[in-house]
Parts: structure tokens; sequence; C-alpha cells
């Protein structure tokens, strides 16, 4: 096997859990958070910090996990995408992704995510300028970036308002609805 | 089943009891025992019903063959995709996200050369090493593949020769990434440098070592991998026609920079089946290229697709890693999971051609379009892949929006030892509609005459056939080039801007499916098959091989089995990874995937719905030509408190049979000519864009920036209209970088310099202007309740407008793209010292003063309008085929047509005479079997 | 990407940091990683050991004159204490998320950049090497082939035109002792040679003239996108202003060149006689005429030596009236 570098324990929070591995004195945020704490959420796009696919909140603040090595975030308070959310109820800017087409094939949409969930927090009423500012280390190939500073206009004012997404595991259509006392017009029928 | 279950028929609304006590007709509808606390299903919202069955939609352009499928459930409005959840969540697996235990990690050895003989490869030392499973070489896979069964010229790894920097040579697995790298490292080869080819002009001539062998079908002893010839229509009435404008374009090459990089997984389970997970746009194309390459029967695969993080076309052909790793994977006997560093993401390639391409413009003293003359060379890289088509696209698809007098194209594709080209969003039509536009954009001044007016003036009325025979159905031309030149103001500003800003304008068209699937049973086989199941808790499970790539595949079908069947998208459960579970569709390319797979979807639904439909004529009595389909409720037309909820007439249904099962299938109609190459860019329906850009250029430093683009596009009818601008914005996107900074950039020796995200400069979030987009529903009718593809077309019209607005602020006419401030600002300075202008910023701006032509096209434009119109609603239904314009008739044979009309697939020698043309060269080769070499 | 092997170690501070330095003999200092990391990945001249600065506080003082080492480009390009030039450039540096990691000594040593050398190991082994790295094959420089004694990779920091625009004076730290500089001299030919850091020896801050709130400036990027990209020139001005005339200026370019240029002495001499636009023209032909970029970054050469006239008026374009 090859001479790798020497193994120390790392350890650190991710999503309000407490990590702990050995890993190697040289190892990468990106990977530590990919192959050992399983965070799959954090992608791997450009490896160089081009893209901002793998970015992460390190104690509240963006940053990309390619460029960062594992051992520098010791003991720190990490955020990954999987930790927006409340539970099974998204965080505004989650859901915002979701309703104004912000996120297409969705592989950029964890780095964007993170960063402007963290924009607001630090400045809940962004202009567009203000958000583009904040989104220009990520790269989407899909959306052209209109639609994700929608969302996250959308989101701020979501937040502003105190509204909560809706909870997914509410229940869903029934297939058995209750008789209506008030029918839908059918086609054909008169206005 | 609970009791109470049923409503039996009668009025319940007035009469309904409070005190809980239970009599038929007289109380709500029992809770089924399902659960679920939503009381009411929704009204019917009549703003999306067509007029035509009973609704207030308005139908401008008359009605739809699936317009009584309309139920108003989903089929227009803005939904989020059905997948969102998962991508905001970080829960999409995408390639890299499989992990199996026990996974192994692959690695790829790859040519340090760009074109050389193996002598030998010495793997042993690799072997030998502790953590190591399994080697292979092209020894361990002898089998040839590529996406067109025409041209399969690719293997798992180097045969004898490895035919660019990059093409595989063999690969490894081992216990962990490190340990793989070292492997790779450790193999031996011993490599004989060949000369290599680098300038496409150099793939025309013979060559001591083609880059390939195609036997009796190689074309001489070139590199010349397709040609292509089609000359339709009056040539001589082109060569003389007054108004010309020619140009030579150089085109870079491109890479699609999806985010996610290449990554399969690879497992031969206990019973020896075989099971890849890969992000794949056309699962089944691989599907059949692994059973090829590994001499199985299809049965004993498995293909997988994970999320795709974007394709673009660049994820749609079977690739040789995915075939490693099924092969590294049979070796080891463990699961396999190759993972592409960006590099070789670029070193695979399959980007849009790098291209030259000699474009001529022709109009008469009419103002009508003469004709259009192509020669496109394009350089094709190492390898087929998708090249044949698109060697054709490069001429056929600028056979419309517009009548032409002529057609002359000459069209070849050449390997050299670079990264293969292949399909990329907007396949074969991006680089020469460019120039087919600039050179209207250059017509129309020469006649002065509006650009916008000669476009109106020339279009193909809907319900049309083009010059080469494509079946035009629905056409929203029209609107587009209206609804932009509205917008934006272009009346007001075009040739009145000052120096240094302009607007632009460029049209679009293109293929909405392709006609002919690639692997083509020329019988019966379905381009798209969508199978349904209904079981006992009601929702409706939709098993389709369609590969959602982020275009929201997955979201369209739900749509499109919401609707018919009336049932809100929470019930609708789309599996489509797997080929297991997933009847066969064709893949995500060529823009087909919502027009044909929605069409199979509807069509499995509607069988579906008539047998919920009989079971509720069971329940109620009433014949299911009386009753509705509601939100989750079948009822009486006339009394719709007489009726069934779904759930209770899905039990009756499946009272025999158990769950419910419903196919559907969609097959392209018979279409166009019987020419060699008929059938390339033949597609069921055309979708047509038009956009107007603004731009600034800065005359000292050559930087253009674009401040706005109005973008119109005609999807035929907008399924989910969030989708579609996330399209058109996408789109716009892309090939606002492809006109103006995306480029693989080759170094001197050959090199790719720019493997990386870094220096291949796609637009960031500063660079991107605010589009407005513009949907034109033009309500095709074959396309699934008249849609029409909007993920491919919208690219095309943002390259001609950028380039025709950089033209109107500072009177240059680009012929290279990407139009970067280093090349524009070489082009000022050429400008300058041509007109003798010192400082750049007193460069004179072209202006615009209409000529005598320009009334004589306001007048046809108008004309054309009404006969638009009535064909439009199909008042007038006679035929139209390209021609009529210049007197063509359409009714007579081809011998009794005006004098100098022709069709022809061969060159004569004469047709080849111009030697400064590029292509035309390829057919200075005899092929081989012609030439009694066999 | 897999970095070769090393060992990561990360002195608390600065004292430690140092005898660290003393104790290995062959390593990297790593400030905020977004120059170091993406070159070991590529394995571009990797160590078996690497220092962090990261946890080393004392090098973070920031003022209107004091700019410590591992201060983030970030919290410079948002101080409201520094230097309005040094802020303004300081925001244009690659994306927010990479001025969120790197660091003003980063910057300030950033590893020249070349299309031939930034690049995978397998990339190089397919021009046969490159001079910069990969040195026991004796390989040639590909840029200007057939001399295998010159690097020309270019020095592509922001920064540092700013600094000398600003006079500013570097400060290093070793073992053996503190020491300082004009920041220009701190850069040292050719390309792999960079700088005049001694093994084991750090930057440790940058410190402004006491006048130099008094002095104003500009700074001009040449480059495709208005994020990510490395300069492909840039031009940093400063002029002080008194009583409605020109007191002083200096001018200094980067990105163009192995080391940053320092062309305040023709500023000066321009401002002997200043005549507004003329002066500036003239000052702009002959920065351009001083500069000599090679082909080994996105622009073309002769494009980026033509835009360094374009950016230097433009810097400048204050004083066109004076």
């Amino acid at each position: 096997m090859l001479p790798s570098a020497g193994k120390e324990t790392w350890n650190a929070s991710v999503n309000e859990e407490q990590h702990e591995h050995l890993v190697e004195s040289n190892a990468i945020l990106l990977d530590v958070l990919r192959d050992q704490v399983g965070t799959l959420g954090v992608k791997r796009g450009c490896d160089m910090g081009t893209c901002g696919c793998c970015a992460v909140l390190i104690d509240g603040e963006p940053r990309l996990s390619c460029l960062c090595l594992a051992k520098e975030a010791q003991g720190t308070q990490i955020v990954t995408v999987e930790g927006l959310a409340d539970g099974h109820h998204l965080h505004p800017i989650q859901q915002c992704f979701a309703e104004a087409g912000g996120s297409q094939c969705g592989f950029c949409t964890p780095g964007f995510l993170i960063v402007s969930a963290a924009l607001l927090d630090e400045n809940p009423e962004p202009s567009r300028d203000e958000i583009k500012c904040a989104i220009e280390g990520n790269l989407c190939r899909c959306t052209g970036y209109q639609q994700i500073v929608d969302a996250v206009e959308m989101a701020a004012s979501m937040k502003r308002n105190g509204a909560i997404p809706p909870n997914p595991t509410d229940p869903k259509s029934d297939p058995h609805p209750l008789g209506p006392d008030d029918p839908s017009l059918p086609p054909g029928s008169s206005k | 089943m609970a009791k109470g279950y049923r409503q039996a028929p009668g009025k319940s609304g007035d009469k309904k009891r409070t005190d809980g006590k239970r009599v038929a007709g007289q109380q709500d509808f029992g809770v089924p025992g399902s659960g679920g606390s939503n009381p009411h299903s929704n009204l019917q919202d009549l703003d999306y019903v067509p007029e035509s069955v009973g609704g207030w939609k308005k139908q401008p352009r008359g009605p739809h063959v699936h317009d009584r499928h309309i139920t108003g459930m989903t089929i227009g409005k803005s939904v989020p995709l059905v997948d969102s959840n998962w991508k905001v969540t970080g829960q999409a697996e995408y390639g890299d996200d499989i992990r199996l235990q026990g996974e192994l990690i692959g690695k790829i050895l790859r040519s340090p050369h760009h074109y050389a003989k193996i002598r030998s490869i010495d793997v042993s030392a690799a072997e030998a090493m502790e953590g190591v499973f399994a080697v292979a070489t092209g020894q361990d896979s002898v089998n040839k593949f590529g996406v067109l069964p025409v041209t399969k010229d690719e293997h798992a790894m180097a045969q004898d020769k490895v035919r660019h920097v990059g093409d595989l040579v063999a690969c490894v697995c081992a216990i962990d990434e490190a340990t793989a790298i070292e492997a790779m490292n450790a193999i031996i080869v011993d490599y004989e440098v060949l000369p290599s080819i680098h300038d496409m002009e150099d793939g025309l001539k013979d060559s001591e070592h083609p880059i390939h062998d195609r036997g009796k079908y190689h074309i001489g002893e070139s590199n010349v991998q397709k040609r292509v010839f089609q000359q339709f229509g009056d040539l001589d009435g082109m060569k003389s026609a007054p108004f010309v404008h020619e140009s030579d374009w150089e085109t870079a090459g491109l890479h699609h920079g999806f985010t996610e990089p290449h990554a399969v997984v690879a497992h031969w389970d206990p019973a020896g089946r075989l099971t890849v997970w890969t992000p794949q746009q056309v699962p089944h194309y691989l599907h059949r290229g692994l059973s090829a390459v590994l001499d199985i029967p299809m049965h004993q695969i498995n293909v997988h697709r994970t999320f795709v993080g974007g394709g673009f076309g660049g994820k749609s052909d079977p690739f040789p890693h995915e075939m490693c790793a099924a092969i590294l994977a049979r070796k080891s006997g463990r699961p396999v999971r190759i993972n592409f560093d960006r590099e070789e993401v670029y070193w695979i390639n399959r980007g849009r051609h790098p291209s030259r391409i000699q474009m001529g413009v022709f109009a008469d003293d009419e103002g009508r379009i003469a004709g259009i003359e192509t020669d496109a060379l394009i350089d094709g890289g190492a390898f087929a892949s998708f090249g044949h088509v698109t060697t054709y696209y490069n001429g056929v698809l600028h056979t419309a929006p517009y009548e032409i007098g002529a057609f002359n194209y000459t069209g070849a594709r050449v390997w050299t030892n670079k990264p293969a080209s292949g399909a990329m969003r907007g396949h074969g039509a991006v680089n020469s509609r460019c120039a087919v536009e600039v050179g209207i954009d250059a017509v129309s001044e020469q006649m002065n005459v509006d650009p916008m007016t000669f476009r109106l003036a020339n279009l193909l009325p809907p319900h049309s056939r083009t010059i080469t025979g494509f079946r035009v159905t629905s056409t929203g031309m029209r609107e587009c080039l209206a609804k932009v030149r509205e917008q934006s103001g272009w009346d007001e500003k075009f040739r009145n801007l000052p120096l240094g800003k302009g607007i632009g304008v460029g049209c679009g068209f293109f293929i909405s499916g392709s006609g002919l699937p690639i692997h083509w049973d020329p019988e019966n086989f379905p381009h798209a098959t969508v199978h349904l199941q209904c079981d006992m808790d009601g929702g409706v499970t939709v098993h389709t091989g369609a590969a959602d790539i982020g275009q929201g595949s997955d979201t369209a079908v739900a749509q499109a089995v919401s609707e018919v069947l009336a049932l809100p998208l929470d019930m609708i459960r789309i599996r489509s990874k797997e080929s297991d579970t997933a009847p066969v569709d064709l893949g995500s390319y060529s823009s087909r995937v919502t027009f044909m797979n929605c069409n199979a979807a509807i069509k499995a639904a509607c069988e579906l719905r008539d047998k919920v439909m009989k079971a509720a004529w069971e329940i109620t009595g009433y014949n299911p030509d009386v009753l509705v389909l509601g939100d989750r409720r079948i009822y009486y037309k006339h009394d719709p408190a007489v009726g069934v909820s779904w759930l209770e007439a899905v039990h009756k249904a499946q009272a025999d049979v158990g769950s419910l099962i419903a196919s559907g299938a969609y097959r392209t109609p018979p279409m166009g000519g019987v020419h060699k190459g008929a059938a390339a860019g033949l597609a069921p329906a055309y979708s047509f864009s038009a956009y107007v850009a603004e731009v600034d250029v800065d005359v000292e430093t050559g930087f253009v920036k674009i401040t706005k683009a109005w973008a119109a596009h005609d999807c035929g009818k907008a399924l989910n209209p969030l989708a579609v601008k996330g399209q058109i914005i996408g789109s716009c996107h892309m090939g606002m970088g492809q006109v103006l900074s995306e480029e693989m950039k080759y170094g001197r020796d050959g090199h790719l310099m720019n493997p990386d995200l870094l220096d291949y400069k796609i637009m960031s979030v500063h660079e991107m202007p605010d589009v407005v987009p513009i949907i034109v529903e033009s309500n095709d009718p074959e396309g699934p309740f008249g849609a029409k593809e909007a993920g491919e077309g919208p690219l095309l019209p943002i390259l001609p407008a950028v380039c025709n607005a950089i033209y109107d602020a500072i009177g240059i006419r680009i012929n290279e793209l990407p139009v970067t401030p280093d090349r524009l600002h070489k082009r000022i300075e050429k400008h300058c010292r041509k007109i003798k202008v010192d400082d750049p910023l007193d460069l004179p701006v072209p202006r615009f003063e209409p000529g005598p032509l320009q009334q004589v096209l306001v007048e046809r434009a108008e004309a054309h309008a009404k006969r638009d119109h009535l064909r439009d609603i199909q008042e007038d239904r006679s035929s139209y085929v390209n021609g009529v314009l210049f007197g063509f008739d359409p009714d007579k044979p081809m011998a009794e047509q005006k004098e100098g009309w022709r069709e022809a697939v061969v060159p004569t020698p004469q047709d080849l005479a111009d030697p400064s043309k590029r292509a035309a060269r390829a057919w200075g080769h005899v092929e081989r079997r012609h030439r009694g070499d066999e | 990407m897999r970095m070769p092997p090393f060992t990561l170690h990360t002195p608390e501070n600065l004292a430690k940091a140092l005898a660290l330095a003393n104790e290995l003999d062959n390593f990297d200092w790593v400030a905020g990683g977004t120059d170091l990391l993406p070159n070991y990945k590529w394995h571009l001249n990797p160590k078996p050991n690497v220092i962090s600065l990261a946890k080393v506080n004392e090098l973070t003082a920031l003022s209107g004159t004091v700019i410590g080492a591992m201060v983030r480009i970030h919290d410079l390009a948002n101080s409201e204490d520094a230097h309005p030039l040094i802020r303004e450039t300081a925001a244009t540096i690659a994306s927010v998320m990479i001025r969120r990691s790197a660091t003003v000594g980063g910057n300030i040593c950033l590893d020249t950049r070349c299309y031939w050398y930034n690049q995978t190991e397998e990339w190089r082994r397919s021009i046969d090497w490159c001079h910069k790295c990969d040195c026991d094959t004796e390989a040639d420089c590909r840029v200007i082939p057939n001399q295998n004694t010159l690097c020309v990779a270019t020095y592509q920091a922001d920064l540092a035109a700013a600094f000398i625009a600003l006079d500013a004076t570097i400060h290093l730290a070793s073992g053996a002792g503190a020491r300082s500089m004009p920041f220009a001299e701190f850069f040292q030919l050719d390309g792999m040679t960079r700088n005049v850091l001694k093994p084991g020896e750090l930057v440790t801050h940058v410190t402004l003239p006491e006048d130099a709130k008094n002095w104003q400036g500009a700074y001009q990027k040449l480059r495709l996108r208005e994020t990510w990209d490395f300069p492909e020139a840039g031009v940093a001005a400063a002029w002080k202003l008194e009583g409605g005339k020109i007191t002083g200026l200096r001018v200094a370019t980067t990105g163009c060149e192995s080391i940053p240029g320092d062309h305040s002495e023709l500023a000066e001499t321009a401002i002997v006689e200043w005549s507004g636009k003329d002066s500036i023209r003239e000052l702009a032909d002959g920065v351009r005429k001083a500069v000599k970029p090679v082909s080994n970054t996105y622009f073309p050469p002769a494009y980026r030596r033509k835009m360094l006239r374009v950016l230097t008026r433009r810097a400048l374009a204050p004083l066109e009236h004076l």
C-alpha cells in the first residue's frame, strides 16, 4: 500500500452532531465530509475552488470545503446542506429554490443554498445586486442564475414575514375526498 | 371496504345531516379508511380548460386533439419540479454519491500522446501491488461500440493505438484512491508516436495513418469521417441574386460545462447480473453498448440512472469509462466506482464541434431569400460520436423558418487527434444558424430594409414543407418576432443608438425530437413507452425510461398523467431510473422527451382513465360520455353532486383484475423525403424562437457586455411555464457563453490548454444580463397538449442576436466565435486602420434609411400574417411547399417545375469546382469500395 | 483530486511556527490555502511538510497603515479602516468564496502561474513536463522553448500593484530575525525564484507610510469575468493632491510578468510638467513599453500589453483635468 500521510483524530460538529474520525494529516474537508462523515450532499464539482458546489458553513460562514484542510476545521461547527432543514421543515431558502425554479439539475444547488442561507442570516433584505455579489463564487450551468436570484429574494421575504414552509409529511391528497357541498362546475355547464 | 363508501345518485348538498347518522345520498362521502383529512377536492380551474371542451381558456389557434383530456389540474401551471425536494435537501444521489459496501476505486490510465501506436503494455507491477484488485487493458474488451450503430468506432480502452491525449489506455481498481493512482502510474506502456493532426483542414488530406480505418467504407486515405451534399431549389436564381453576403466563420469547440463530473458505479450481483449506476442522458444506448462490449445479453444488465448533474448532450454517449467500471467489477468481484476529475471530463468531451463555415445568404430584388449556400467543415476529434448527424444538422437545420429559393449545402466532418466532439445543446445547428442570421442581417442592410421586416416577409407558413421536405406543423415564429420587436422597443432603437450601444435580432429553429430513433427498427419500435400502475391506494406509479437530467422530464410526465386522470401531482409517483423496471425510452437527446414521452403518457393515462370511467359507469349508471373527471372525482356532467370518488371507482375497476395497469407508446408518423439524408433533421414538430439582445461594446478594450435580452420562444404549449422560462434563461446563459467567452483552447502543439472551470470561461452571475423570457404558444397539433421542445432551440438565437447587436454598436461584422475582447479589439483596430480613424471612440456607427423595398416587404409581411392566421386556425388547409413564393407549384411533379429547380445529393465536378470551399474537398476522395480496392 | 501525502503542522503562535520552520528542512507555508491547495492537487512542487498559519493570531492586525499577513481578503475588502485603494483592489480578487479563505500574505506570495504549469500531473506528462516543476526531468520551458534557464510564469496577484503604488513596506520574519524592505524589492526574477523569502522566512505584515491617507488611488483590472479570474493585467495608481496640484504619483502593474512592475519613476517624471490628458497618455505609453508579457495566460500578450495603456489611462482618469 501507498505511503500516506499519518492519521490523526479529527472532530467537529457536523449538522449539530459531534463527529470523530481518524483522518490523514493532509485531508481536505470535502473528502472527509463525503467519504467519512457521509454528508454526500456536499458536492465535488471542480475540486479547485471555482464552482462552489462544495460550500459548507463553518462556524456560520460559507466556505469552500474543497480548499479547506480538514485539520483547520477541527473543533468547528459545520453545517452542510443536509443541516439546513429543521427536521422535515425545509428552510425557506430550500422551499423557494424549489418553487422559483432555482434548481434544475440540482448539482450546484447545495452550494447555492449554503451561500444564500448565510446571506439571509446577515442581510434580511438583500437587493438583487447584493444577492449577485453573494453568489458570485458559485457556478450554475442550468438556470442562468436569474431564477436563483428570484429564489433568494423570495426566501428573504418569506423569512422576514416569518412564513413557515409546509411540512412535506402532512397528509397528501385524499383519493377519496368527501363529497363537495359546492361542487365544481363541470366543463360544458354554464358559467 | 368501509360501508357508506358509495354515493348514491341524487343531491346531497342541502340535506346534510349533522347527527352522524348516515342516510344514503344525504351526507358527505364517508371516509374510506385510507386516511386523509382533506375534506374536499378542488374546484376545477376553468381558466385552464379550453373553450372547446367547455372551459374558459381561449384558443386563438384552434382546438387540439388533447383538449378533451384537459381537466384543469396541472397543465399550463407553474409547478416546482417533482424531485426538487431531493435536490434542495442534498438527498439527490448523483453518480459519485452511490456508495456500495465493499466498493473499490477505479482509475483510468490515459494517453500522454496525441497519436501513437501501443507497442506493449506491462501491467505486472500494478497487478502485484497490495490493495490492487484488478487491472484491465484493451485486450479485456475488443468489441466496438458507439452511440450511432453506423459509426461504432470506440473501445473500452485503446486496442492498438491511442488517438488523443487523454484517450483511455488501461484501468485499475484498488482498495482506495491513493493505491489506484499508484498502480495506474506503475503500468508501463511502450508507445510509438505517430504524426498527429490538429487542424481540421489537415483531416481532409490523405494520411499515411488515418485515425480510424473503416475498411471498404473509408473515404480514400483521408480522415474524413462523414460528408454530406445537398442541393435543392433554383441554384441559378440564387447565383444571379443581386444582394449577397458571404462570410467565412471560425467557431471554437465548446464543452457542456455541466457541474457534475462523470461518475459511474458498476456491480455484478450474486446472480451474475450487472447493475451500472451512472448519470446518463441516454441509458438505453448505454444498455446496448454494455451488452455489446461485455458480450452478455441485455437482460443481464440493469442500467440505473442516477440524478444527472447537468447533461446538455455531454452525457448522452455510452462512455468507455462506464465499460471500464463494468470490466473491473467483473474481474475483481467487487463493486467499482470511477469518479472523474474535472480534467477527465474535458478529455471525454463530446462538446460542440469546432467548425469553419462558409456561408452565403442571397436575396433577390423582390426581397426574397433567393438561397442559402453553406460549406461547413467540422472538427470531430478522435471519434465519431454523434458526428454523422452533426454533419447533416449543420446544413439541413437552416432550411427553415424562412422560405428560401435554393439550398446548397456541403458538409464534412473529419477526425483529428483531439478529444471527440459530439452533441451539445442545439446540436449541430448553433454555429451555422448564427452564420445564417448574421447573413440575413447583412443582406437586409444591403437592401436598406429593416431586418425585422425582412424576416417577417419571408417566413414559412404553418403546415408547410421545407425545401428538403421537413414537415413543419405549427410555427409561432411570426408572433415571436412581433413580441420581441414590441417589448424591446426595436423600432426606436435599431440603428439609432450611439457608438458602443447596439441592438440586434436573431431567430432560431430546432427539432422537437428526432424523427428517426438512432437504434432504428424500421417497423414498429416506438420512441417512448410509458407504463402506469394504479393499485389499491389510488395513487398512480409512472414507469418510464425517460432520463430526467434536470430539465424536468419526470415533472412533465407526472403533469401529463395528472392532467388526464384529474389527480393532484402528489398522487403521481415517477419511477424512471432503472432499466429493469422502466420501459425503453430512447433518452434525453434531440429535445424529444417532453414531446414523445408525454404523448406516450397521455395514451397510457387515457387507457387507465377509460378503465376507471367504466367502473364509474357501473357505479353511477351514467355512461362515460356524460361523466366528467374532476379533481379526484368522477361526476355526472349535468349534476356534479352525483358522482364517485377516484378511489371508489378505482376499487370497483380493480374488482376482477387487481392492480390497474396501462401502457402507452409514441412513434413518429411517416414523414419526409426519400433522398439520401432525408431523415436527418426530420422531426414530428419544430420549435421557433426570436431574440433581441442589447449590448454595450467598450471600443477601447473590445469588451462586450450584454445588457438585456428579450427571448421569445415558441414551445407550442408551456406545460409548466416555470420550467420553460428556466430553459429559456438557461439556454441564453449557455449561448451567451458561447458567443462571448467559452472555448476549448488548444495550444500550438495541440494540447488542450484550459481543461478546468477557471480557464474554461463560463459566464458568472455578473455577466448574466436581465433576460425577459417570452413564451409563445402555437399549439402544435401533434405535441402533447400542443407542446414542443423548449430545451435546445432557445439557445440558437442569442448568438446571432448578440453578433448583430455588436454590428449595430460599432459597425463590425462578427465571423469568429467566441467574440472575446482580444479578438474584437483586433477587429476594431483593423477596422480603424481601414477607414482611417485614429481613435476608436470616433468610429462611425451604422445608420438606417429605409429603401424602396422596405414598403414592399412590410406589405408582404402583412399579407403573410393573414395567410398564416388562416392556416393556424386551420381554415386554410391547402398544402404549402417551400418555393411557392418563387413560383414553385406543389401540385406538379419535379420534371414540370420551372427551369433550374433541382434536387441532388451527389455532387457533380462543377459543384466542387471552387477550391476555396473546404468541405467540398472531402468529396475529392473516392470511397475505397468504389475504387476497386476490395 | 488527491494531494500527495504531507504532514500538516498547525503551530499556535509565530514563535512556534518559526521554530518549526527551523526544524523542517523541506516545507511550504499555508495560509488560506486557495493557492497552495490547488497547486498541491495538481502535484506542483509538493513538499513533505506543510506549516499552517491558520492558528497563528499575531498576524491578523488590520488598520489604516498596518495589514497583517493573515488578514483575510474578504475582511480587508470589507474593512472600514483599510486604505480605500487597498479595499478596492481586494474586492476584485477572485470570487467572494475564495476571498473568504484567501489571505493578504497568501496573495502577496502567490505562486506564479502559467498555462503549461497550472495543470495536472497527467497533463504535464503530455507536454513532457514543465521547467517550473518536475525539474528532475530537466524539462525545457514550454512557453519560450530552447532555453531552460528562465521561468516566465506570470505573477497574478492584485494586491501587489496597490501596495507598490502606495509605497508600502513589507515585513518578513524568520528564526534569524525580522527584516523589512520597500514592497517592490520583495520580488525577484524569475518565475521560480519569485521573491526574496529565504527558507523558513515568512511575510508577517505590510505597512503603509504614515501619510498614506493623503493618497488617493484607483485599480484597474483586466479579466474576462467579474469574478473568479486572475488579473490578465492590473494597473494601480496612487496620487497625492495638494492645493489642486499633483505632488506625488505612483503607478504599478501586475499580472504581466513574473514580478509586479513599479513604474513610479515614470510617474514622478510625468508630474513635473503635468498636462492632464496628454501626460496621462504619455505615461500610459511608457507603462506599456516597460512591460513585456508572454503567452502563458488566457489573453494573448499583445492584447494585454495594449490594454495596459487603456487601464493606465482609466486609472488616472481623475487626474485628466489637472
